[in-house]
């Protein structure tokens, strides 16, 4: 394991990438603030993941489409979706929004509350494996937004006045919050903390 | 320069175009080498413009069902949205899908064309970090994959045709991946830095070199 900026007294600069002087207080080249580690990314991760699991509570329970068919209205939820879909027999598409909208946000709040816990000290696991899980954290996240496009997409177009018209539903926009929230959450996290950690058993 | 996942301190040695280096204790990428990053950048992102309007006016799908014929581009499709009772959706898609991809490519060509004779314009600082900023939030090729599900869902209500604009906006994620995956963050940097060097100007401090 290579020596880390912050023990050769330096510190890295989040955006351009200049390494700087420890004590510097913003970037010699792009003037941004530096920190040599996130200021408290384990509680701000942590506070933002519970944020998103409020918000996945009423975005699963409550409608994300109403769909009105000859004067009946119908109520969709997430899961009544792709339970359609899979009826339907179109199989990959409730797949893919299984997955989106689904499995995604799920595990991604696990990784999180696992790579928090891994941050905090209180669990250990090889530091490459945290690190790539983060990576695919941050990657996929934005794949879950998928579902609010979709129900974008239909109440705009399906407005044929008596015959059939889709309005959007509560869950819509909890669901697109949750994204959301996840998103930050991620992007709050320092993974530099797990590898401060490996460092520190390494040579104790 | 240092990693930016686990911090390890890396010497910067110069690399072959097309070559990329990776962190020796934890594997992920430090820097690139991007074969003709600078034009590459600025052609594609100028192409990403195009296709954004093309996008934006252009017929993105026209619907027959039962008597009824509706075409609408984009653009209109927002509105629609706004007009139907999703006002908060209808921002969210309009940010996602409109207004921050178009700031990212403005952006991209605002750096790359004076970069490309090695001239720096006022304000590349800021410009760059705006860029960078707004990479996790351009969603264009999660609403293509968001449009696929709905079209399957609509072919079973009406009879579909993809227009221009549809195809504008396969345009679009691609030349938006190409655009801002064809130049590496710290070439960039770099480049900016050399720029301004050479307008010796104070904006940008310069002691202690190129080294990144």
């Amino acid at each position: 394991m290579l020596a880390s900026a912050r023990e050769k007294n330096k510190v890295s600069c989040h955006t351009c990438g200049r390494i700087n002087p420890l004590e510097k207080a913003s970037c010699l080249r792009c003037h941004t603030p530096l920190h040599s580690r996130k200021k408290n990314s384990v509680q701000r991760c942590l506070a933002l993941s519970l944020a998103s699991i409020i918000a996945y509570i009423p975005a699963n329970i409550w409608p994300i489409m109403i769909v009105t068919n000859l004067g009946r209205t119908e109520e969709s939820t997430i899961l009544a979706g792709v339970a359609t879909f899979w009826q339907m027999k179109a199989y990959p598409v409730a797949i893919t929004i299984f997955i989106a909208s689904v499995m995604i946000p799920a595990l991604k709040l696990l990784a999180l509350g696992w790579l928090c816990a891994l941050s905090a000290g209180w669990i250990e696991t090889n530091p490459r494996r945290a690190n790539r899980i983060f990576w695919l954290t941050e990657l996929v996240g934005r794949w879950s937004m998928v579902d609010v496009f979709v129900v974008a997409i239909l109440v705009a177009l399906v407005q044929l006045g008596n015959i059939m018209s889709i309005a959007p539903g509560t869950a819509a926009v909890s669901f697109g919050l949750m994204v959301i929230l996840t998103m930050l959450a991620a992007l709050s996290f320092e993974p530099r903390v797990i590898w401060d950690n490996a460092r520190q058993s390494a040579s104790s | 320069m240092a990693c930016h996942f686990c911090d390890s301190l890396h010497d910067v040695e110069l690399i072959e175009e097309g070559q990329t280096a990776y962190c020796n204790t934890c594997g992920s990428i430090l820097y690139a080498n991007k074969p003709q990053s600078l034009e590459r950048a600025f052609a594609f992102g100028l192409t990403g413009v195009l296709f954004l309007l093309g996008m934006l006016f252009l017929p993105f799908i026209t619907m027959e069902a039962q008597g009824n014929n509706l075409t609408t581009s984009a653009g209109e499709t927002v509105i629609r949205l706004w007009l139907t009772g999703g006002p908060i959706i209808s921002v969210a898609v309009a940010i996602f899908i409109f207004i921050l991809p178009f700031f990212q490519l403005a952006s991209l060509i605002y750096l790359c064309l004076p970069l490309l004779s090695g001239r720096a314009f006022p304000g590349m600082v800021p410009v760059t970090k705006l860029m960078q900023g707004l990479q996790s939030w351009v969603m264009v090729e999660v609403f293509f994959l968001g449009t696929l599900v709905s079209l399957l869902k609509l072919i079973k209500l009406a009879d579909i045709t993809l227009g221009l604009g549809f195809w504008s906006m396969v345009g679009l994620m691609l030349s938006l991946a190409a655009a801002v995956g064809g130049i590496d963050k710290l070439e960039l940097w770099d480049r900016i830095e050399v720029a301004y060097r050479r307008r010796k100007t104070p904006d940008v401090s310069v002691e202690g070199g190129v080294e990144c």
